[in-house]
């Protein structure tokens, strides 16, 4: 299952953080840090999208300077998760039409409406991107 | 959704201006005030509520502590807009966790809007559950979940997340919901149209079925069968491909879901899922461009080729996917390479042959140098796994020299490998002391103190090891810099050693002092203790060194450590005693032998690997974890499926029991020994095959009497049985419809006993042999606990059906003997079967466990029918472990025990060799046969034996047995003594291990 998801920037700003395991506040500063010190020096072309993280695993990706991180077991299907986070991603660019980072700070109710769309306590919820845009649409229409 | 509050943007707007954390603050602070006023004031209305609290979460998610806006989240979430809603349920999610008191107050409200017909009220209720989920909300709204989920009414959404609420709900409190009880119903929904809400029923059939296996049993049918009809007939909707993959997360979910339970009995499901699975590896022999596709592609493929390996890693379906993987571990894209390695060390992990991983050593190696630290990772783990005699040196060797150059953080896991490995595989004691003396020194503080422990409990325990020991050690120690770890080994073995290599040239007593003791201003209090305790053993064994020694002493009467000075003044004190006092040399006096143990190297290194959430399908290491590991897994299915298959539901269970095992190539029966012959026990005596063998909890290396022919006679005549067996089964299917298989007397034939008698003696031979079947068995035994390996082949040209096999135990209070699986099927003409059997011994126990065996030819009738009743060669001395002991310790125990009753001794008469000599090589054969060490230079007489074992029992303890047989060539007679602490134990390992030999009673 999926333990916490984070999108950081590459300075290490956390844009979106979720997690699916109670951790304490300060336990939650401890592990924006560390996995953004794991992830972010990472190089992009001949290393693979995988990395162990205590005894869990982060699968992460990056678009433009968005790091997309999931921390999963370590048993867990490494490109399941991937292709999960692809998933979101194209929702949300779906979504926002054409999404930026500026778009996750300024909804970012939304963005956690869209989430819970897509990921719920902690495993998939949904995998087909037009069931999840066709119901957003219907939420945005309410009131 | 909200729509935009233009307050909202104007707050993130002006934060994002500020330039320094000052202004930051500031600017936040008097936000909060702002909010804290008007949330004081009241009469806010909905909007203005909404606003407020969204800049709260806000200045949350920043990372500000905030304490404001817990009640007006609570208040928001009763509103009856669903923008207002959100914001308030988000807030609540966000601010608050399972244990806060608030919890309680928001209950009511959820229940509410659970129970609202609105079904999107519905969905934020489920997604408050799902991200608080505390224990108080399990058990008010666990049953509440879960109608929702099931209701007809229910909208696809509120399924969907009633289904992950409830997994949540169970992970953190599995206890409170009623899971059993549901069963039947949530799998039903597994074949729900929408594939949503097949993926999220799925998943939480997954989580619970993993502590339920039996309730949840039917759910394996059903996950066949959709992924049957997602890969052959193209059943669902298009909006669920992506990528051109058909939804490849729920077949994944299909997929993982059947590694938790063991392979189908079901040859129809088998069938299906091999077809499956060829269908999935079929479809990803090329690699798409497009990235996406490309990768949903492959995740299904691993998922497969894990699958795969579970159900029977020998299968073709297997050696298929291996050449893909061979492929893989090549591939340019460094994802296909991690994830090639993983499937890999999987394949290793579980596989029977490691031929077809072997074939890519060098690969595998290549990848240590990965530039992924991830993949460098994967290829250790790989490489681990595949290891055996055969490239032991070869792979530790890369390991040592990758050591060196390792990522810091990797380090001490695979110095543990290294010693694992070096420690099992082994096949010289020289390579396994420098080996780990090599690794010691290469990696220094990554060297747990558990590895050092080892090595000394080894060299103790081995004599042939001490002296190379050593002088291994002592030339490490000539380094200019040794690593503690280094020292404390030296010290310890020097100086219970030292002697061995006194005489060899630069070795002398001095030398060896200089070359610790130059190094004793670099150590910590805990190895200079141990030096200390060095130097008193010195001054033992080299009086020419004692004066060094003594003047070392009295310097450390003024240390301040307490401890030291302790010892100094004590070893001062034993030093100085005059020549002719033995108190020193009766302290001195050699260690004893270290008692057999498991490894801790390796329960330490699963230690390392943690707890996570979904349990682990397999595990990195050898075959034999695997296998054990599934075996606890599975024990409590298989244990509850067997007599609730009649009335189960109608599940796959109920169908006939098919083997699940293939068959195998046509008899000849055992193989000659179960594992290699050149570990480092079998070039040996006796006695270092146990140590080493308990060393890493490996595979005890079954040696076999090789010497010996397999077969002793010829198989019964054809016509003699019938009569026996399958005649009485007749007589017995009269007597009113009772089984006859329950009824049939031992089987009876002419070898029968032959047979049964050498394999109370001999770790694997024949147990029975007809015409149309033989039996063949291979036993290991560990400490109290045994396997046996039952070969059944079929000799005719027609298959055996309802093969059934059972074990009768006539004592199960003191013996535990079960099957490792259902032992039912079929065996194909000219084939084998292997069945497992575990044994394990309790107490003491003198009646052997009973095996039925009954099958039906290819015959009509009752002649079709065949029973087979034999006592299985399952005895106490079998449990029995070697030991090996001085002539003045065997002496004491033997005279602490005494003579009768706890002595039993029987004489009896033996049968000569035809040149008229005592069978020497026959006796030593059955005794150490019977598992007992044998003991030379304590009796004079070299034709008597001197015997020494322990027996294991889990809860009657351990027993310690003594023995001595004498034979008398001129009267023919044989006189055999026992002694041990239990007279039963004595009196039943006398009747055991003199029968063979007794000319009255011995059946060969």
């Amino acid at each position: 299952m999926i333990k916490f998801i984070l999108v950081q920037n590459r300075q290490g700003k956390t844009r979106l953080s979720k997690w699916y395991v109670p951790y304490d506040d300060d336990e939650k500063l401890r592990l924006r840090g560390e996995v953004h010190r794991l992830i972010a020096p990472r190089d992009q072309k001949y290393q693979s999208n995988f990395v162990e993280f205590r005894n869990d695993k982060i699968v992460y990706r990056r678009y433009a300077g968005l790091f997309f991180c999931v921390c999963v077991d370590s048993n867990d299907n490494e490109l399941a998760y991937l292709e999960a986070i692809h998933l979101f991603v194209e929702v949300l660019d779906a979504f926002f039409q054409n999404v930026c980072e500026l778009d996750l700070v300024f909804s970012f109710y939304k963005v956690y409406a869209i989430l819970d769309e897509v990921f719920l306590a902690g495993e998939i919820e949904e995998t087909s991107k037009q069931v999840v845009l066709d119901r957003l649409d219907y939420l945005e229409k309410l009131e | 959704m909200a729509t935009s509050m233009r307050g909202l943007t104007q707050y993130i707007s002006d934060i994002r201006a500020c330039r320094v954390r000052e202004l930051e603050e500031k600017r936040i602070n008097r936000e909060m005030a702002h909010i804290r006023q008007k949330f004081k004031d009241g009469s806010l209305d909905g909007y203005q509520k909404k606003k407020y609290l969204a800049k709260v979460v806000f200045t949350y998610i920043l990372g500000y502590k905030v304490d404001v806006g817990h009640m007006e989240a609570v208040n928001l979430i009763s509103s009856t807009r669903y923008t207002e809603k959100q914001i308030g349920y988000l807030a609540l999610t966000l601010l608050m966790h399972e244990n806060s008191d608030l919890v309680r107050l928001v209950i009511n409200s959820i229940r509410k809007d659970l129970d609202d017909n609105n079904e999107i009220y519905n969905c934020l209720a489920l997604h408050a559950i799902a991200n608080l989920g505390g224990k108080e909300m399990a058990e008010a709204l666990g049953e509440e979940v879960y109608r929702l989920m099931i209701s007809h009414t229910s909208t696809t959404f509120v399924k969907k997340k009633a289904a992950l609420t409830l997994l949540r709900l169970y992970r953190k409190h599995p206890t409170v919901l009623s899971t059993a009880e549901w069963a039947e119903r949530i799998i039903s929904m597994m074949s729900d149209p929408d594939p949503g809400v097949a993926l999220t029923i799925t998943s939480l059939v997954t989580t619970l079925a993993q502590d339920n296996l039996e309730a949840y049993s039917s759910c394996y049918r059903k996950a066949v069968d959709r992924l049957d009809r997602i890969i052959f007939d193209a059943d669902y909707p298009p909006q669920y491909v992506y990528y051109k993959v058909p939804n490849p997360w729920l077949q994944i979910r299909l997929l993982r879901l059947l590694q938790y339970y063991p392979p189908p009995d079901n040859q129809q499901v088998l069938d299906m899922l091999n077809g499956i699975l060829q269908a999935i590896i079929d479809m990803s022999q090329d690699s798409p461009r497009n990235i996406q596709h490309n990768n949903a592609q492959n995740s299904v493929l691993f998922e497969a080729i894990n699958l795969a390996i579970h159900l029977d890693p020998d299968s073709s379906v297997v050696s298929n996917a291996s050449v893909l993987l061979g492929r893989f571990i090549l591939a340019k894209e460094t994802n296909v390479r991690y994830l090639g390695l993983d499937a890999m060390a999987h394949l290793a992990a579980c596989s029977n042959t490691l031929e077809p991983v072997k074939k890519h050593q060098d690969t595998i190696i290549l990848s240590l140098k990965d530039r992924d630290i991830s993949v460098r990772r994967r290829a250790l783990d790989l490489l681990y796994s595949m290891c055996d005699t055969t490239n032991a040196k070869v792979v530790v060797g890369e390991l040592v020299k990758y050591l060196a150059v390792a990522d810091y953080n990797l380090r001490e896991e695979m110095v543990l490998k290294i010693a694992i490995l070096t420690e099992r595989f082994a096949t010289e004691y020289e390579w396994y002391v420098d080996t780990i003396l090599q690794l010691i020194s290469a990696a220094g503080d990554h060297v747990g103190a558990e590895v050092w422990y080892r090595v000394v409990q080894l060299v103790t325990n081995n004599e042939d090891l001490q002296a190379y020991a050593a002088a291994a050690v002592y030339q490490h120690l000539q380094a200019t810099a040794c690593h503690e770890n280094m020292i404390r080994i030296g010290g310890y073995i020097l100086g219970e050693f030292g002697h061995l290599i006194a005489n060899e040239p630069g070795c002398s007593p001095v030398k060896q002092f200089q070359a610790l003791h130059s190094k004793v201003n670099y150590c910590t209090a805990p190895t200079r203790a141990l030096l200390l305790t060095t130097y008193l053993k010195w001054v033992n064994l080299f009086p020419e060194i004692k004066d060094h020694l003594i003047n070392i002493f009295e310097r450390y009467t003024h240390v301040l450590d307490a401890e030291l000075q302790q010892r100094a003044c004590e070893y001062l004190a034993l030093a100085q005693r005059p020549e002719s006092d033995d108190l020193l040399s009766t302290i001195c006096d050699e260690m004893p032998v270290f008692p057999e143990r498991e490894s801790a190297l390796i329960s330490r290194l699963h230690a390392k690997s943690g707890k996570v959430q979904e349990k682990r399908t397999w595990v990195i290491g050898g075959k034999e974890e695997n296998k054990e590991r599934e075996a606890e897994r599975f024990r409590q299915f298989r244990k509850v499926s067997t007599p609730a298959s009649a009335d189960a539901a109608p599940s796959i269970e109920k169908k006939l029991p098919i083997p699940s095992l293939p068959p195998q190539p046509p008899i000849p029966i055992p193989q000659k020994t179960l594992t290699m012959d050149t570990t480092m026990g079998t070039t040996s005596n006796g006695v270092a095959e146990d140590i080493m063998s308990s060393l890493a909890d490996l595979d005890l290396s079954g040696n076999g009497w090789q010497d010996e022919p397999l077969l002793i006679n010829e198989a019964p005549t054809a016509e003699a049985l019938p009569q026996t067996n399958g005649g009485d089964a007749v007589v017995h299917a009269t007597l009113g419809g009772v089984d006859p298989a329950l009824l049939a007397p031992l089987t009876v034939a002419p070898n029968i006993e032959k047979w049964l008698e050498r394999l109370t003696y001999a770790t694997e031979g024949i147990l029975y042999e007809d015409s149309s079947i033989q039996i063949g068995i291979k036993a290991e035994y560990h400490s109290h606990l045994g396997r046996i390996a039952l070969f059944l082949g079929n000799k005719l040209s027609a298959p055996f059906t309802h093969l059934s096999a059972s074990i009768e135990n006539p004592e199960p209070t003191a013996l535990d003997a079960h099957f490792h699986g259902m032992p039912i099927g079929d065996i194909q003409p000219l084939a084998q079967v292997q069945e497992l059997i575990h044994v394990e011994c309790k107490d003491v126990f003198n009646q052997q466990p009973v095996l039925r065996v009954v099958y039906r030819t290819g015959e009509e009738g009752p002649k079709g029918q065949k029973v087979l009743v034999l006592r299985l060669p399952v005895v106490l001395s079998r449990f029995v472990e070697g030991v090996t002991l001085e002539k003045e310790a065997f002496f004491e125990r033997w005279k602490i025990i005494g003579g009768p009753p706890r002595e039993a001794q029987l004489i009896f008469p033996i049968k000569l060799t035809s040149s008229g000599e005592v069978d020497l090589a026959r006796q030593t054969r059955v005794m150490s046969g019977n598992k007992f060490s044998l003991l030379s230079g304590i009796d004079p007489n070299v034709s008597n034996l001197v015997l020494a074992g322990v027996l294991h029992m889990s809860s009657g303890g351990k027993v310690g047995i003594l023995g001595r047989l004498e034979p008398n060539k001129d009267a023919k007679l044989c006189r055999l003594t026992i002694r041990s602490t239990n007279e039963q134990v004595s009196a039943e390992i006398l009747r055991l291990s003199s029968k063979p030999l007794n000319a009255d009673l011995a059946a060969s």
